[in-house]
């Protein structure tokens, strides 16, 4: 009774928080204003004479110049994309600061997921095997009657085992109810 | 006589002492000559001795300014203060190859005398293989790369250390970091040495996890450090680039934790032996391919000042390594088999095997993405860059999974855990988590991808504490008050408990991840004398450039007042120090003010003058927090690792005189008390 009354308190809490992400989605501003664009291209840039920093978040002269150059292409009412194009004609593909979705590079991408998706398929496969050995194993030992000892006296001594541990140690006596 | 030429010909002893001690090991093992063994335990020693001899050489050299050594002129100068000089030990490659080496016959030697606790056919092949490895460093330290080399004529005064180094992260980072990379050597040590004895006991089991999360333990503080350092030196605004170097120290700490996790289900259930090997292998190699990468030069990264042309040494070194370790796994592999059986995915095994598999991933798409430009360059002649973009992307989704189950897996039982248990258990972190998640918009915390990254971690804290709560409460019903509960049960259960601290402080560090993440404020601005710029409440008044020159070095630092709702907080000085010899390389003196939560961080990126200064500041909200959860996971690995009492071993003659139970964990000191 208890279990289900903490159950429907957790399906109204996450009712209120789904309620209030929806508001503040659709509240917050979809449009971005023209800094938050060049933002938005530059940060996809890397500053060419830098060590490891963006063209938005590097201070050099130059990423400032690209930064102005980004601007004036997007009030020109080039896309995006167009403008990435640009600047790799001019310096080459490393400008780009992650490798784009598409060809070669898109092994960059797809190669981790790749294998990541192949572990959970082996993870799937180990664990169905595991399970089909445990049962192998509890059907062979059943059939020959390898462990010929009374069911009931391991019952006892298991049941004593726990006492004497439950005895020196009140956390596992914790565990024990909890586990039944 | 130099002190030089102690060291030289204490690295050449060192070299002859390691060669005999792989003979007499390996020989004195596969005869059953004791006698043979233990002198090659004191050929450890005595390695360890001559390792000793041979930097207290390199310090001395340092310390007396003896720049007839091309390494102490290149790395020291006369102005230098004395801890740098000598911490300059480590600055260049020959030195820190010489530390590496030293910190390696220091490990081995503390192997030996603790070589008690480890099963005694491996003992042998342990060291052997550590010594294996000690001979590669000191092949090195001898010929291609030595600290000792003379030049025909001194200089009178030396090169200095590049001034990236000079600063008090230097005299932690590196040792800390190369410390971290060594130690990933005896875990694999132990590995060789079962793989070639066959004998995979529990014992072995006990003995490689805990040089296991020593190394762990070590590596995290290398790299909190390393992001420390590049937080207060480097002047991005940033601590963590995914710099090729950086993700190569990150590596070797992805895979142990993996294998810190996938023994616990080896030791209980006998399973996963052949991964768990696979994983020691896989820590040990890519400590050496970080050790590589960083002197290799192969791939650009902030870390240029280590470059050199011994790469191909490592390159040699590391395929031996792997090639070497394959075949004796492919020649164990019959022999590994799983004794145990799984009886349900929802229990802890399965979620350990998740978390193998996240951590691993993760650590594959870090050395994809740092090796990607390599192969893209190799097949179409083509550099490209991967940058963060990439890495925020692939790995934040598997670390926020990862998150979760570190919440989950704890409460967990093994086996099967019932579906009622489970659910008393997570009840409250959830109610917590939703509620976190209702709250943060409201909070004006906008980012969707923010508020889920917060409440994963959220759930995780919430799992952990809750959990540390019922402990305490049920003993103390039991009538032990809540503070002696508390100690009592980390005393108790040192790993379990640990392990929680461990995790606490990884959800710690992550919210300060996602805070500076999401909500970094960058802001430039050019000010003259007495003009103020605003930032995010904070405002900065500038009053002017001071000029400071000294002997060797020359520093502009502006003046800046702060202040924040009217009030004057303080001053601060954000400048940059030109070294005599390295004018083209300016440090940064990054002035980091932490207000509660927030890290006020001002960098001086150019000036005009005493007049007019170039100011970029960054407001970073929640990063105290990243050095916060880096301490309580430092505390946590420590508190896993710590020996348990001494009362230990007298319970367990006790109890062996008495009956043959075999309890030796938690269990084994209350004998004492029975």
């Amino acid at each position: 009774m208890k279990q289900r009354r903490s159950l429907f308190l957790v399906l109204a809490v996450v009712v209120v928080a789904a309620a209030v992400w929806s508001v503040v989605y659709l509240s917050t501003p979809r449009q971005q204003t023209l800094d938050q664009r060049v933002q938005a291209v530059a940060s996809q840039l890397k500053c060419p004479i830098c060590q490891g920093e963006s063209v938005a978040d590097s201070p050099s002269l130059l990423a400032q110049q690209m930064r102005g150059v980004i601007r004036q292409q997007l009030q020109e009412g080039k896309s995006e994309q167009e403008i990435i194009q640009y600047f790799v004609r001019s310096y080459g593909e490393q400008i780009v600061w992650s490798p784009p979705w598409q060809g070669f590079s898109l092994l960059a991408w797809l190669v981790p997921i790749g294998l990541l998706l192949a572990g959970v398929v082996l993870i799937y496969f180990t664990l169905r095997d595991w399970r089909a050995l445990s049962r192998s194993v509890e059907a062979r030992g059943n059939d020959r009657d390898i462990l010929n000892i009374d069911e009931a006296e391991l019952e006892g001594y298991r049941a004593q085992l726990e006492r004497e541990l439950a005895e020196g140690d009140v956390l596992f006596r914790r565990y024990q109810t909890e586990a039944q | 006589m130099y002190f030089s030429d102690l060291g030289s010909i204490s690295l050449i002893l060192a070299a002859g002492f390691a060669l005999y001690t792989i003979i007499a090991a390996v020989v004195g093992a596969m005869r059953h000559t004791p006698a043979l063994v233990a002198s090659a335990q004191r050929g450890v020693l005595v390695v360890a001795l001559l390792m000793l001899l041979a930097s207290f050489a390199l310090v001395a050299s340092f310390l007396t300014h003896d720049f007839g050594l091309s390494y102490v002129a290149q790395h020291s100068s006369l102005s230098m203060p004395w801890y740098f000089t000598a911490a300059a030990f480590y600055g260049g490659q020959e030195g820190s190859l010489l530390y590496w080496a030293l910190m390696l016959s220091i490990f081995s030697a503390i192997f030996i005398f603790t070589a008690k606790r480890a099963p005694a056919e491996l003992v042998p092949y342990v060291a052997a293989t550590l010594m294996g490895i000690e001979v590669f460093f000191l092949l090195m330290l001898t010929t291609v790369s030595n600290p000792f080399a003379r030049v025909p004529v001194a200089p009178a005064d030396g090169n200095g250390l590049n001034p990236l180094l000079m600063d008090p992260g230097m005299l932690v980072h590196p040792p800390m970091l190369l410390m971290g990379y060594m130690s990933f050597s005896v875990p694999f040590a132990f590995a060789v040495a079962a793989m070639i004895t066959g004998k995979l006991s529990s014992e072995w089991l006990r003995a490689i996890r805990r040089w296991t999360l020593a190394a762990w333990t070590i590596q995290t503080v290398g790299l909190v450090l390393g992001a420390w350092w590049a937080y207060h030196v480097l002047g991005w605004g940033g601590y963590w680039g995914w710099d090729p170097v950086e993700n190569a120290a990150l590596l070797p700490w992805l895979t142990s934790t993996a294998f810190l996790h996938s023994t616990m289900v080896q030791e209980r259930r006998g399973m996963l032996k052949i991964w768990n090997l696979a994983l020691v292998i896989a820590s040990f190699a890519l400590s050496i391919f970080g050790t590589f990468e960083v002197r290799s030069g192969i791939i650009s990264s902030v870390h240029s000042f280590a470059y050199s042309d011994i790469g191909i040494y490592f390159l040699t070194f590391l395929v031996i390594v792997i090639i070497f370790s394959t075949g004796l796994f492919l020649f164990r592999l019959p022999k590994l088999r799983p004794e145990q059986e799984f009886d349900s995915v929802i229990s802890r095994e399965g979620v350990f095997l998740l978390n193998n598999l996240l951590l691993v991933g993760i650590a594959f798409a870090t050395l994809w993405g740092t090796l990607f430009p390599l192969i893209s360059a190799a097949i179409r002649h083509q550099t490209m860059t991967v940058g963060p973009p990439f890495y925020n992307q692939v790995i934040s989704p598997l670390l926020a999974l990862l998150i979760l189950a570190m919440g989950i897996g704890p409460l967990l039982a093994w086996r099967r855990t019932s579906t009622a248990a489970l659910w008393r258990n997570l009840s409250v972190p959830v109610i917590i988590t939703a509620l976190c998640a209702a709250a943060l918009p409201l909070l004006s915390v906008t980012d969707i991808l923010a508020t889920i990254g917060f409440s994963v971690c959220a759930f995780t804290a919430a799992a952990i504490l809750y959990e540390l709560w019922r402990g305490m409460r049920v003993r103390h019903s039991h009538g032990e008050p809540y503070v002696v509960a508390l100690y009592m049960l980390f005393n108790r259960y040192r790993q379990r408990y640990g392990g929680y601290l461990v995790h606490l402080g990884m959800a710690l560090l992550v919210v300060g991840v996602i805070g500076s993440h999401f909500f970094q404020i960058q802001k430039d601005a050019v000010l003259k004398v007495g003009q103020d710029m605003n930032v995010a409440g904070y405002r900065l008044t500038f009053l002017g450039n001071i000029d400071d020159k000294e002997q060797d070095r020359e520093s502009i630092a502006s003046q800046l007042q702060t202040w924040r709702d009217g009030q004057l907080q303080g001053y601060i000085y954000p400048g940059r120090t030109f070294y005599r010899n390295f004018n083209d390389q300016p440090a940064s003196q990054i002035s980091i003010t932490t207000f509660g939560l927030t890290d006020l961080y001002v960098f001086l990126d150019d000036w005009t003058g005493a007049a007019q200064a170039t100011i970029r500041v960054f407001i970073n909200p929640l990063v105290p927090l990243v050095w916060f959860g880096g301490l309580v996971m430092l505390l946590g690995g420590v508190i896993c690792w710590w020996p348990a009492r001494t009362r230990l071993a007298t319970a367990r003659v006790s109890k062996a005189g008495r009956t043959s139970e075999t309890q030796p964990s938690e269990h084994g000191a209350k004998g004492v008390v029975v």
